[in-house]
């Protein structure tokens, strides 16, 4: 009888292995891509054990739960095997342990269960998901109770039988479950652990956000159906738990817009295969219709297909979903592919999103203004423009020249790089639009014509480094424009302020005691994780600093990005709404900001009590008052 | 109706005390935020008008929006009635085909007979080629005036085939169409088929030169005055001058070509169903509206087209369709009403293109109040309801 | 119904990049909905109008005339060999001369009707016949019935236009079209200096002017230069104020007269 568990741990062993051969079978659908095996394998349990459980630990009990059940699960599993080695399945002692494990099992399985029933959190999914409990309870059960008998020694074959039984129904039912249930995030996990299409995500430094160039002469632009996705990528969404953290931080699904980061990658794996269990979590808030034909492998966007355009379009590409997800899959990469195919091949762009194209396309500024326009914020005062000679700082300007509120932020840091006689320049007439909306939207095309004639005008000038105020220009110059074989030494304000704060060329006065709270820009703070400048920063003009709830890398969007200003996709709420309720909540009377369209955005809110104020502003403020 | 209007403005005009010592204004000094207050002297220097040695005074040109608008004024009506200028022989003509929009003259209108008395000089004279007779076109600047058949219907063709036989027949030296739908229309049907070259969209006209845009307005091109010519909107004052006689001219009647046009049928424009974006006006409500039934009745009689800020689309109380603004529909409108709405910039945005604005609003600082031609401080829902019950009180009136 | 789509190498008003014009993009839009439809241009560079291709016109006929050559006889040898009902145009270039001539001239070469600011256009109830519609001043809109072949020129109101799809660029395609006419020089050259803005008799933002100017211009705010501010009036004399005002702008008919 010692050799049942063994056999029964083979049989699930086998069994798993079958149903992960059957599931890679999907994945072989995607297209081909370069994965370093070797030098996955060999990171993975770093990446497990300290990437992945940095974002689980942020759900105290979840992580708990996990470590335990996982744990327990794999060392009960694994020790029961040995038991096929002749000298263990006669030891009392072994079999001790084995119960040990199991029993850890078991309390594991009872927290999952304790989850889960009688009430189960809105941002889990139920369906399937809700047998996990009972067969792990089954599986712990079954295991620890034929581990004791063996241990004591007791000799019932009926009981053994039982607890075999038992502990065989919750194991097949669990290696079952690899492929389409619960259990198959443990292994596509691990795999996807393994083949992560941005491994560099894991080398400790800034975050890997910068999209992924895509070649415009391939016959097929972007993603049509998932056989245009990448195997990897496929593989990624399979490793989706479903447990719904991207779903809780998803600002367009609080906002009630028809977009779910978690629908939406189960979505995309159904879309792949033909008999997916039917999805049981959140629906996309005020879903729209849409018609979805039955057939795998269909073209996935369209209002006659599985997730509708306006879905699409929601997303501000803030990569919060990203940030909490503890399976590390890339929501954002796959939603830009997907809106590449809408934008370049079949021109299904919302109108707006339009308009703003072809501005960008016809006039390099989004706005279709004049290029020489941008420095009117200015207002006459004087603001060199580069020349021949070479200077410290090349000040580059961004849309947010444009608009007539973040003007004054604009006026604010020159004039405070004047104080500080830093030696600095703009491009003038010669900056174009970074082509970052562009690229958002999908429009590769004209974020490669605008990217290439911005890193040629910059090869045509001589600086040390860039600065700009505005995160999503920082973050196209910093990071994506490296594809073109531009690097460039690009600074936020937040930082080069405080750099001439600690160097002592700016004296902040004390502002006298008001309350700020910093509002984290997402392509600040989480695509280049910059989030101490700025609060290092608040806290020289002797403001009294408080934090939203959600800040940091854990900051909430103001709704902004991703050209969600010009889809305008219509929900419940406004974005900027539920972030200026948020920093309400702080009781601060001031919002500090540090980009244009965050102010754009918070500013637009009604009825607001707090002031929005960007940095540079709150700064020059201080140097006035201290002097 | 003789009851004389109140116009607060010239009323505050006239009050306004002349000679202290105050800060100068430039005329055209845009980018001063407060609202300058009148300044005689560079008024006149603006009004002086290029060209002719003798002092001429363009009264349009007072930098004063009420003023410059209404084309009523521009009449130089309160000036003792001045003896008509005839010309007998005119060494040449020089016509003008106004459009006549609605039987009358327009501003646009106006100005033709200007740019056609610059052409003219001392010997020429001007004439209108119009369908319709009118009193208005000697004091407008016509020495004579000549009926072209106009067909009935929509014929365009007709039309042009009808003045290209006049050109001809009185050997016009110049024949100057507004640069508008119809009269540029016009002009072009004309050119091809006298096979006459046309100097289109003309900005400045002197005696000897015409200026016109091209290339995206990146270059201006300068030429001798061609036959026929197109004049830009604005781009000169109307004919002000002492009246003329408009003599009648008479012309040959003209068989119109047959026309493959085999049908046209207006329709007219319903202001509740124009698309924003061409609705001449606008009507519109903001957070400041509570009264939507009130709404809807006012910009009803009133017959703008209903608009509205942001925050009512967003909470359901407009249509989406009806948002105003840099992320709903930037207008091309004459004329804003603006009931309760504060002016945030990316609502301003929307309506940059308005040349007039009024706002009813509570707040006296709102942005919107700023940028009004017209700012009523007052509670919308009580100035909604005397709107519709001043119109109501003039249609009794005049019953 | 056949289809001919008047491609001109505009250039973007602001920033005088090469763009195709947006009425010329509606007018791919309209004829869309008429039938097969293939766009036609004559200039020096087929790359100038390869933009319509992502505007949802998949075959353009490229005829080759030197810089600076006059368009129209080429044109109209071009389409009198096509022979289409249904010729569609912007109504003025943009970038060149901007007279807005051409579509007159191929229209009286082709013996065609023109039909100027079209926003509308289907098929008529009859063969030969189609219906148009037509965009008048202030929303008004006039519906005709004209018998082919008819050129019509496209109004701004026209229907938005496709966005531009860059894969479709990739997939069309630029046929080189041989036709014989003489080539003529352009009319005589007109001397041509930069643009400079005057002020404009009333009305419209400076198109120069200082910085400041233009940041005021760019929110309006032109007119608040004396304006008049009611504060706190008896509604009905506020009421009043506004129908005065709303008569001087002309956007309210004076009240009837009595009588
Ligand atoms: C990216 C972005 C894009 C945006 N795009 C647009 C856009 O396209 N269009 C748009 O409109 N907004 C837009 N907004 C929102 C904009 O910033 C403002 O929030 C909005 O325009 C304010 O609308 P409101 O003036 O009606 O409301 P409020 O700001 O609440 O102002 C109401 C006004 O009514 C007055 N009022 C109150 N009671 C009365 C009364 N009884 N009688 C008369 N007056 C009264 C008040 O004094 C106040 O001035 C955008 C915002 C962002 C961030
Ligand atoms: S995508 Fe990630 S965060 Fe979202 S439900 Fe799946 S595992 Fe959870
Ligand atoms: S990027 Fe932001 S908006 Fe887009 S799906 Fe993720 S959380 Fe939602």
């Amino acid at each position: 009888m010692t050799y049942a568990l063994p056999a029964l741990v083979f049989v699930m062993v086998a069994l798993a292995t079958v149903q992960t051969l059957r599931r890679a079978a999907w994945w072989r659908l995607g297209a081909a891509a370069p994965v370093a095996w070797g030098a996955g394998l060999l990171a993975l349990p770093k990446r497990y054990l300290v990437d992945v459980h940095h974002v689980v630990a942020r759900d105290a009990y979840a992580s708990r739960m996990h470590a335990v059940v996982a744990g327990g699960l794999l060392a009960a599993t694994l020790l029961a095997a040995l038991a096929a080695l002749p000298p263990l399945g006669g030891s009392r002692i072994y079999w001790a342990a084995v119960a040990l494990a199991f029993g850890v099992t078991a309390a594991g399985a009872v927290l999952v269960g304790a989850r889960r029933y009688p009430k189960r959190p809105k941002r889990l999914s139920g369906g399937g998901f809700q047998i996990l409990p009972v067969l792990l309870l089954a599986y712990a059960f079954g295991g620890l109770a034929a581990a004791l008998l063996l241990a004591f020694g007791v000799a019932s074959a009926p009981a053994l039988v039982a607890a075999v039984a038992l502990a065989a129904g919750g194991g097949l039912g669990l290696a079952y479950e690899v492929r389409s249930g619960p259990m198959r995030h443990a292994v596509a996990g691990a795999l996807h652990l393994i083949a992560h299409p941005r491994p560099r995500r894991f080398d400790g430094g800034a975050p890997d956000a910068a999209l992924v160039a895509l070649d415009l002469d391939a016959p097929r632009l972007g993603v049509e159906t998932p056989a245009d996705l990448a195997w990897n990528r496929l593989l990624s969404f399979d490793a989706c738990i479903q447990c719904g953290r991207c779903e809780s931080a998803c600002p367009a699904f609080a906002a009630g817009q028809p977009l779910n980061p978690k629908r939406l990658i189960q979505d995309l794996v159904a879309a792949a295969t033909a008999d997916e269990r039917a999805y049981a979590g959140s629906p996309y808030p005020n879903a729209r219709d849409v018609a979805a034909p039955t057939e795998p492998l269909f073209r996935v966007i369209g209002e006659g297909a599985r997730i509708h355009p306006d879905t699409l379009w929601s997303c501000t590409t803030c990569r919060a979903c990203v940030e909490e997800c503890p399976m590390m899959i890339e929501h954002v990469d796959a939603i830009v592919s997907l809106r590449r195919h809408q934008t370049l091949e079949l021109g299904a762009v919302p109108a707006k999103a339009a308009a703003t194209l072809d501005n960008l396309r016809a006039a390099e500024e989004l706005g279709g203004r004049p290029l020489a326009a941008r420095v009117d914020f200015a207002a006459g005062a004087p603001l060199p423009v580069i020349g021949e000679r070479e200077v410290d700082v090349l000040l580059w300007l961004g849309e947010g020249a444009y608009d007539l509120r973040y003007g004054r932020t604009l006026r604010a840091l020159v004039k405070l790089l004047n104080m500080a006689k830093v030696d600095f320049a703009v491009l003038g007439a010669e900056e174009r639009d970074t082509g970052d909306l562009a690229r958002r939207l999908g429009d590769e095309a004209t974020y490669q014509t605008l990217a290439r004639a911005n890193v040629a005008t910059l090869a045509r000038h001589r600086f040390k480094r860039i600065v700009t105020s505005d995160p999503h220009a920082l973050h196209a110059l910093r990071n994506e424009y490296r594809a073109f074989g531009a690097t460039y030494e690009v600074v936020h304000h937040t930082a080069f302020l405080l750099e001439l704060v600690e160097q002592g060329r700016l004296a902040p006065g004390a502002l006298g005691g008001a309350s700020v709270t910093y509002h984290d820009p997402c392509y600040l703070g989480r695509y280049n994780g910059e989030t101490e400048a700025p609060r290092k920063l608040l806290d020289r003009l002797g403001l009294d600093r408080v934090e939203m709830a959600r800040h940091g890398r854990r900051s909430m969007c103001c709704g902004g990005g991703g050209g969600a200003p010009v889809s305008d996709i219509p929900g419940d709420a406004r974005i900027p709404d539920l972030r200026m309720a948020q920093a309400a909540e702080t009781g601060a009377g001031i919002v500090a900001v540090a980009c244009p369209t965050c102010t754009a955005m918070l500013e637009g809110v009604t009825g607001r009590t707090a002031e929005v104020k960007d940095i540079a502003e709150l700064l020059l403020a201080s140097v006035e008052a201290g002097r | 109706m003789t009851r004389a209007r109140r116009d607060p403005r010239s009323e505050r005009a006239a009050a306004a005390r002349p000679g202290l010592t105050r800060p100068r204004f430039e005329l055209f000094a845009r980018e001063s935020g407060r609202r300058p207050r009148r300044n005689p002297r560079s008024e006149t220097l603006a009004q002086q008008v290029e060209g002719p040695s003798r002092l001429r005074l363009d009264r349009a040109q007072t930098g004063r929006a009420a003023a410059a608008l209404a084309p009523e004024r521009a009449e130089p009506a309160a000036a003792p009635a001045p003896t008509t200028i005839v010309v007998e022989a005119p060494a040449f003509l020089v016509a003008v085909v106004p459009d006549l929009a609605g039987g009358r003259l327009s501003l646009h209108d106006r100005q033709l007979f200007d740019a056609a008395r610059t052409l003219a000089g001392a010997d020429g004279g001007v004439i209108a080629l119009v369908g319709t007779e009118g009193a208005e076109f000697g004091p407008a600047g016509a020495d004579r005036t000549a009926r072209v058949a106009a067909p009935e219907g929509y014929d365009p063709d007709a039309r042009a085939a009808a003045i290209a036989a006049a050109m001809a027949a009185l050997d016009l030296r110049h024949v100057i169409f507004p640069e508008t739908p119809d009269g540029g229309d016009l002009a072009r049907r004309v050119a091809v088929l006298a096979g006459e070259p046309l100097f289109a969209d003309v900005e400045m006209v002197a005696a000897a030169t015409l200026m016109r845009p091209a290339r995206g307005r990146r270059v201006e091109q300068r030429a001798a005055p061609a036959r026929l010519i197109t004049l830009a909107a604005d781009a000169v004052a109307p004919y002000a001058g002492a009246p003329r006689e408009a003599r009648d001219e008479p012309l040959d009647t003209f068989a119109a070509p047959a026309s493959a046009i085999l049908s046209a049928e207006r329709i007219p424009a319903d202001p509740a169903r124009t698309p924003l974006g061409l609705a001449d006006f606008v009507v519109s409500a903001g957070a400041g509206v509570t009264d939507f039934d009130a709404f809807r009745a006012t910009a009803a009689a009133l017959g703008g087209t209903p608009g509205a800020s942001r925050v009512l689309c967003d909470a359901g109380l407009m249509p989406r369709e009806a948002q105003v603004g840099a992320s709903g529909t930037v207008l091309s409108a004459t004329c804003y009403l603006a009931l309760g709405i504060a002016g945030a910039p990316q609502h301003l945005q929307g309506i940059a293109g308005c040349d007039h604005v009024v706002a009813v609003n509570t707040d006296l600082h709102a942005a919107m109040v700023e940028r009004a031609g017209l700012a009523i401080v007052q509670d919308a829902q009580a100035v909604m309801p005397a709107l519709i019950a001043e119109l109501a009180r003039e249609r009794e009136a005049s019953a | 119904m056949k289809v001919v789509v008047l491609l001109s190498a505009g250039r973007h008003p602001v920033s005088g990049l090469g763009a195709l014009p947006r009425l010329e993009a509606q007018a791919i839009r309209l004829g869309a909905a008429l039938g097969p439809m293939r766009g036609l241009h004559a200039g020096p560079d087929a790359e100038a109008v390869a933009e319509a291709l992502g505007r949802g016109l998949s075959e353009i006929d490229h005829v080759a005339l030197g810089a600076g050559a006059d368009p129209v006889p080429a044109l109209a040898a071009a389409l009198r060999a096509a022979a289409p009902d249904v010729v569609l145009a912007g109504r003025r270039g943009q970038g060149g001369d901007e007279t807005g001539l051409v579509p007159y001239a191929l229209a009286r070469a082709l013996g065609a009707t023109l039909i100027p600011d079209v926003i509308a256009a289907r098929p008529g109830s009859e063969p030969g016949v189609i219906e148009v519609e037509q965009a008048l001043p202030k929303g008004a809109a006039r519906r005709l019935v004209v018998r082919s072949p008819v050129v019509l020129t496209v109004h701004s109101a026209a229907p938005e236009p496709r966005p531009y799809a860059f894969g479709q660029v990739r997939r069309g395609r630029i046929e080189p079209l041989a036709v014989s006419a003489p080539e003529e020089p352009a009319a005589v050259a007109i001397a041509e200096k930069p643009y400079r803005a005057r002020p404009k008799m009333m009305r419209g933002a400076p198109a120069g002017g200082s910085a400041a100017d233009r940041l005021k211009a760019a929110t309006g705010g032109g007119e608040a230069v004396q304006a008049d501010v009611m504060v706190s009036p008896e509604p009905r004399e506020a009421a009043r104020a506004i129908l005065a005002y709303l008569r001087q702008v002309g956007v309210l008919p004076p009240p009837a007269r009595a009588g």
